[in-house]
């Protein structure tokens, strides 16, 4: 039984022959018994004398190739191209770094903008306000006048003089009073008379001297930021 | 005396590569080109090409050695088969059906030096029959059998004629190769056993030749 066991065929032997000595492999663990069948088969033991030939005639080509390699200037070029692309990500790096600063400082000036302009804003709310709180005495318009502080939503042009302004010291210290004005009333604060948006009122704050005499206006939108009024 | 980066393996090596670490690059160089040159001399048989190849592979690490992938094999398998893809390239631009053998010249001077009368002509001893094709220690080593294996492996088919570079030449598991040439381990064994008796049938018919003028002499 056992030599029936360890008995190898030719066709087996034809094909594992090949890798008997390369060890890992499935046909190197069978080596002896293929060894065997080709030292009474005539025609195996052949292809395994030729198949030795082969390994050495092989292994002498790989020996004699063994020390060659590529010629010294395609390391240099290698290198130099190695240093050119490292040279290359690093300046598109700084790039980078430098854009992404750009970036992080516009933002940062847009935010810093936003609430300068907010700041601005209620201060001068604040100041106005201030301006009219002590002023009892201001007497508000006929037609429904009254005066508000400015909420955030609102828009003001700058103070324009009055034609008949005679009192410069009331610029800087005179009482503010919202009025409600016709429009056709315009012209006779110095203002021209503007496209209706379909009122036929216009908002407005008065910078009124002691004795109640308007001395400069300026037109309030609550809707429109270029204050087309 | 070895530097600390020839002590150390691929994947490291390559990462810091990666980082901007030239000696990092040059060991890794230094360890992978000659094999890589090798195949792609023999592969196409000419220096110039072989030279290109080699130069076009570690470009292509420079450039993008984050393409290689660990778990898929090892970096050389990697390098061959961006050699491998860059000389199929080649021989499509080029049309090359069959390659020169490598050195041509030292070829053909050794081959035209053993047929002449007297000159290390050889018998197989039966005349006839088909005896093995190397006969003598003397014979294994001499420089023209290495030009007659050379050339016998230079005109195998392509697909053939890697896995003998790669399997018998530089010595690479079967497993190594499968992963250079992108294929299964069972397709490379069977391709160099293949690959290996046509090898065996290009160098028996190399010796007529021989025999011929060693009868004649």
């Amino acid at each position: 039984m056992k030599e029936e066991a360890d008995f190898m065929d030719c066709v087996e032997f034809k094909e594992i022959y090949h890798d008997l000595d390369r060890p890992g492999t499935e046909a190197f663990r069978f080596r002896e018994r293929a060894l065997a069948h080709a030292e009474s088969c005539a025609c195996c033991g052949s292809l395994l004398t030729d198949g030795e030939a082969l390994d050495f005639a092989l292994g002498n080509l790989s020996q004699h190739n063994a020390g060659r390699e590529a010629p010294p200037r395609v390391e240099a070029a290698l290198l130099r191209e190695f240093q050119a692309l490292k040279a290359a990500r690093s300046r598109r790096r700084v790039r980078e770094q430098i854009a992404s600063l750009g970036v992080a400082a516009a933002i940062l000036l847009a935010i810093g903008l936003g609430v300068q302009h907010r700041i601005t804003s209620r201060a001068s709310v604040g100041v106005e306000s201030a301006k009219l709180m002590p002023d009892s005495s201001a007497v508000p318009a006929e037609n429904g006048a009254a005066t508000s502080q400015q909420d955030e939503d609102e828009y003001a042009a700058e103070f324009v003089p009055v034609p008949y302004a005679d009192d410069p010291a009331a610029l800087e210290g005179g009482a503010i009073v919202r009025v409600t004005l016709p429009r056709s009333a315009l012209p006779s604060f110095g203002l021209p008379i503007t496209e209706s948006d379909g009122s036929d009122s216009v908002f407005a704050d008065l910078v009124v001297s002691e004795d109640g005499t308007p001395q400069a206006i300026r037109l309030v939108s609550d809707a429109d930021p270029n204050l087309n009024f | 005396m070895k530097g600390e980066a020839e002590l150390i393996g691929d994947s490291l090596l390559l990462r810091r590569m990666i980082a901007g670490d030239e000696e990092a690059f040059t060991v890794l160089y230094r360890r992978r080109h000659p094999s890589i040159y090798r195949f792609a001399l023999h592969m196409s048989g000419n220096v110039a090409v072989a030279e290109d190849v080699t130069q076009e592979v570690f470009m292509t690490l420079i450039r993008d050695a984050k393409r290689f992938d660990p778990e898929r094999g090892t970096l050389g398998g990697f390098l061959f088969g961006i050699a491998r893809n860059h000389l199929r390239r080649r021989w499509e631009q080029e049309r090359h059906s069959l390659p020169l053998p490598a050195d041509a010249d030292e070829l053909d001077s050794l081959l035209s030096a053993s047929a002449g009368p007297g000159k290390n002509g050889l018998s197989n001893g039966n005349g006839n029959g088909r005896g093995p094709f190397l006969l003598s220690r003397d014979e294994y080593t001499s420089l023209e059998t290495v030009g007659r294996v050379r050339h016998a492996v230079a005109t195998l088919p392509a697909n053939y004629r890697e896995v003998v570079i790669l399997c018998e030449l530089e010595e690479m598991s079967y497993e190594d190769a499968a992963s250079a040439l992108d294929c299964p381990v069972g397709t490379v064994r069977s391709r160099l056993h293949r690959a290996r008796a046509l090898l065996v049938e290009k160098l028996h018919d190399s010796q007529p030749v021989r025999r011929a003028s060693a009868v004649g002499e």
